[in-house]
């Protein structure tokens, strides 16, 4: 008798542990829908407002009003596709892979879901403000007044607290990989957004090494490694394969740490920085080869011996690209911070070619292909495979397009600046490549409505037709 | 190129040396690792990782 009602108790125990399993499940899907949603809505508004930046090259009256200027569009441009897009897509996407490599529950919903709001509120009232004109200074990625940078600063605290209670609560001794990269970028990002408000640092020459400090960091303290992060699970996740080397990954998280905070005054040479800062920001970017080299490495042997899955399988595909533009766009940093190349670079298109190389071709295919491969895991809909291999080809030429355009032109406008003929001539000569900019981003704008359709089906929509996102491991067809 | 910007050039090598003995190490752990990963162990958290998920 006794027997059976404690056999009793502990079924009750199990079926009520698998119904609070099963609501926390949702109630995670629920954050990561609401995050990609949202990401979604600013990636179409940011990117709309760039496409009208491009136009605007080759026809600077069009559209000319106050409110629609060069110079409040272009903040609003880069602040929404990073605060907006970038940063709600990789969050909600880290909030999934954080629960789940630690075999646990979110901490906190309810957190989550401010978190989600502050971010929003920062994003809106920022883009407001500055289309009203309040913008703060010249000083690039933070133009937003600050109150509304303390509201993103309140977001990322709120996230990281909830991120960390949830790693506190694992089922396993070691944290995986992925925690360590979006814990330190969460971290990391709390102390350069505090430094880029207090006051003292705001004025003179100390301003500029912040800006560099602030402006670099905001892209590689922030954006890469919870980009990193996603590939470090979702890769060996879609692979069905464990990640070539652990420890490597470990290496690239401490050298990112020693090298990376350094480099932004690489932005500032032949400026009146103390020298030895832009030797030490130069050495730095040399230094960072070491993660680049070390991460890309790792993660293309990991996909070794797969060529065939990239072709079957577009969330690996987006992942592939993620990797490939890493690679490229961080070594073309290395090399852009080189002095006698600098001369000729800097402050052209081929520095915005080079941003959104990075920017687009490595975060945002990371986030797209972290989405792709693991939000229909938690929604149990997938996209349709026309409406993924649409939004890959679309984004992957028209971002080619653009950045090979930039590259060329950006190229020609420095070595015009370099030989001193009439700054007009640069200008001119630009035509056919602000043009082929134009192209390419237009190409870039449709994915992402092929994009927002894809989403639609993987949450809310009829879920598609694409295979799953992971594949089968080898030797199980054999 | 030279630019009195760039600094005192005793002054540029001695920071190359000591930032650079720094990276030149973080190489050779790099490649040592892309060598021999090891972590063969099936309790290794990059294998447990493929298992567990809730």
């Amino acid at each position: 008798m006794a027997a059976a009602v404690q056999g009793a108790g502990i079924a009750d125990r199990d079926a009520t542990q698998e119904q609070t399993s099963e609501q926390d499940d949702r109630a995670l899907a629920a954050v990561f829908k609401a995050y990609t949603i949202s990401a979604t809505c600013w990636l179409l508004f940011g990117t709309a407002v760039g496409l009208l930046l491009a136009f605007k090259f080759g026809a600077p009256d069009f559209w000319a009003e106050k409110y629609l200027t060069f110079g409040r569009l272009r903040p609003i441009h880069t602040n929404s596709v990073f605060y907006g897009f970038a940063s709600i897509g990789l969050v909600g996407t880290a909030f999934y892979v954080t629960a789940r490599s630690c075999g646990t529950r979110l901490y906190s919903t309810r957190l989550a879901w401010l978190g989600l709001w502050l971010f929003n509120i920062a994003a809106l009232t920022g883009t407001i403000a500055l289309d009203l004109g309040y913008n703060w200074g010249d000083l690039e990625y933070r133009e937003w007044p600050w109150p509304i940078r303390l509201v993103l600063l309140a977001a990322l605290l709120v996230t990281v607290w909830n991120l960390l209670a949830t790693i506190a609560r694992r089922a396993s001794h070691d944290i995986y990989l992925s925690n360590w990269y979006i814990i330190g970028g969460f971290l990391w990002t709390c102390v350069i957004c505090l430094v880029a408000i207090l006051p003292w640092y705001q004025q003179g020459l100390g301003q500029v090494a912040i800006s560099g400090y602030f402006m670099h960091n905001a892209v590689g303290m922030w954006f890469t490694p919870l980009a990193l992060g996603l590939f470090y699970y979702a890769i060996p996740k879609v692979l069905n394969r464990p990640i070539y080397s652990y420890a490597l990954g470990v290496l690239a998280f401490w050298t990112n740490l020693v090298f990376y905070p350094m480099l932004g005054g690489h932005h500032f040479l032949f400026s009146p920085l103390p020298w030895w800062l832009q030797t030490t920001a130069i050495i730095c970017s040399v230094g960072m080869l070491v993660p680049v080299l070390g991460g890309s490495a790792n993660f293309l042997l990991t996909m070794r011996g797969r060529y065939h899955g990239r072709i079957e399988s577009y969330p690996l595909a987006f992942l592939f690209i993620g990797v490939l533009c890493y690679l490229v766009g961080s070594t073309q940093g290395t090399v852009e911070a080189l002095r006698s190349l600098q001369a000729v670079w800097h402050f052209t298109s081929f520095t915005v070619g080079h941003s959104h190389l990075t920017m687009y071709g490595f975060v945002s295919f990371a986030v797209w292909g972290a989405i792709y491969a693991l939000l229909p895991l938690a929604t149990g809909k997938n996209p349709g495979r026309l409406g993924v291999a649409t939004h890959f080809w679309l984004a992957l030429v028209g971002m080619s397009i653009y950045v090979i355009a930039l590259s060329i032109g950006g190229t020609l406008q420095g070595l015009d600046w370099v030989r001193g003929v009439p700054f007009i001539q640069s200008v001119a000569e630009m035509a056919p490549y602000y043009l082929w900019r134009g192209v390419g981003g237009i190409l870039m704008f449709l994915s992402h409505l092929v994009f927002a359709w894809n989403v639609w089906r993987m949450t809310a929509g009829k879920p598609g037709n694409a295979p799953s996102p992971i594949m089968e491991p080898e030797g199980a067809a054999a | 190129m030279h630019n009195m910007l760039m600094g005192p050039l005793w002054g540029i090598i001695a920071v190359a040396v000591v930032v650079g003995v720094v990276t030149l190490a973080c190489f050779i752990a790099m490649f040592r690792y892309l060598a021999h990963p090891g972590e063969s162990s099936p309790d290794h958290p990059k294998y447990s990782i493929l298992r567990r998920d809730r």
